[in-house]
Order: C-alpha cells, then sequence, then structure tokens
C-alpha cells in the first residue's frame, strides 16, 4: 500500500515525532509507513485522515488499484 | 506552517514509564527468585515455613511482572507490538525445539551435563533479545 504520508508531514513542516505524538504511535511506526514497510491497522489511517481533514483514500492508495486499472481499460478495447 | 500541540500524556511518556515499571518489577522478581533459592541455605537453614513463604513471594511478585509485562505490550503501538509478538513467537517455537531434545538427550545420557532449566532460560533470552532487534531494525 502506498501513501502520501511523507508528502503531506512535509506541506505542513511537521517532523516524524510531532506527527507521530500526534497520532499517539512512536517515531519508528511514522518513518515504517512512510517508506512503505508497514501497513496501519484502519483506526490508524482514520486517525491520520482525521488530523490532516483529509479522506482515508486520499492518503493511502492501494499498489494494485493503477496496474487493475489498466487491465480493465485494456480489456474494454480488445 | 501549521503547529500541532504535543499531546499531555503521549506515547513516548507512556511507554517510558511502562519501561521503568517493567524494569522495577523483573528486578523485585530476581531478587524475590535469589530468596527463593539461596535463602533455605544460607539464611533461615530450611526451615519449612520460610521456604514457603518465599515461594509465595516469589508467584506473587512473578504474577505482578507478568501484569506490568501484559500492560506494557498492551500499551505499545502496532507497529512494536507487531515486534513483540513475532519476538515471543520466534521465542516460543525456538524453546520447543531446543527444550524437548535437550530433555531427552539429558534422559538417555547423550550431554555430558545436566539439562538444567537455567540454560533454557538463558535461550530463550538471547532469542527475544536477537529477533526484538532484528525486528526493531528491520522497521527502522
Amino acid at each position: 500500500m502506498k501513501n502520501q504520508l511523507k508528502v503531506l508531514r512535509a506541506e505542513r513542516d511537521w517532523t516524524q515525532a510531532q506527527l507521530a505524538d500526534a497520532l499517539d504511535v512512536s517515531r519508528q511506526t511514522i518513518n515504517a509507513i512512510e517508506t512503505g514497510k508497514f501497513d496501519p491497522s484502519l483506526p490508524l489511517a482514520f486517525r491520520a485522515a482525521r488530523l490532516f481533514g483529509l479522506r482515508i483514500e486520499e492518503i493511502f492508495h492501494d499498489e494494485d488499484r493503477r496496474s487493475l486499472a489498466t487491465e480493465i481499460k485494456k480489456d474494454t478495447y480488445v | 506552517m501549521n503547529q500541532l500541540r504535543p499531546p499531555e500524556n503521549g506515547y513516548q511518556s507512556r511507554i517510558r514509564t511502562n519501561v521503568i515499571r517493567l524494569f522495577y518489577w523483573n528486578g523485585a522478581w530476581g531478587a524475590a527468585t535469589a530468596l527463593m533459592a539461596l535463602g533455605p541455605k544460607f539464611l533461615w537453614n530450611k526451615a519449612l515455613v520460610f521456604t514457603l513463604l518465599a515461594v509465595g513471594l516469589d508467584v506473587a511478585v512473578g504474577v505482578g511482572m507478568i501484569l506490568v509485562n501484559k500492560r506494557y505490550i498492551a500499551e505499545l503501538d502496532e507497529l512494536q507490538r507487531k515486534v513483540q509478538l513475532n519476538s515471543m513467537g520466534i521465542t516460543l517455537g525456538v524453546a520447543l525445539i531446543a527444550g524437548v531434545p535437550l530433555s531427552v538427550m539429558d534422559a538417555y545420557h547423550v550431554i555430558p551435563f545436566h539439562a538444567d532449566v537455567a540454560y533454557l532460560l538463558i535461550l530463550m533470552s538471547l532469542t527475544f533479545a536477537v529477533s526484538n532487534l532484528y525486528g526493531t531494525r528491520r522497521y527502522r
């Protein structure tokens, strides 16, 4: 799963430690999510969405979404 | 810049408190175990009442330590809890696959020493420490 956490954090000039405090997790967890090593649970994703004032799908993306869309498009034209 | 206000009792502060509490309870359990193991011989000349009291104290402090550890794990965030769970799983597996053969080898005198439970505890501690370190570094 890909996410926009790093971009959104940078836009607000927040450090990983500040974001970790706000989401009540460790800085290591924020880093692991940003680098794609760890996928957050739904409650944590909701907390992040609330904090940034966005919808979950605006922050977190299914990595297969684009490839799936491409497949569908290909099938449509065949 | 959109400022974030740090929470009153944040994650790091709670975990620090829990780690300190766990450290003291581990120390207390170690002391109670030493008293139970060495007391009968060096302190009260194998008097049964004192030995039973020492065993009771050791079990009571041990239960306290388990509860504090349980609370520590419950308050970890989801990634840290995952690392702990993986480490505990590996430790349990290693204890089983090493403990049973060690016991069998001791029973059939394959090994030249007595398979003391302390060896298993040392192996479990080392396994947990290594797997925890690996898990922590993996998600760094």
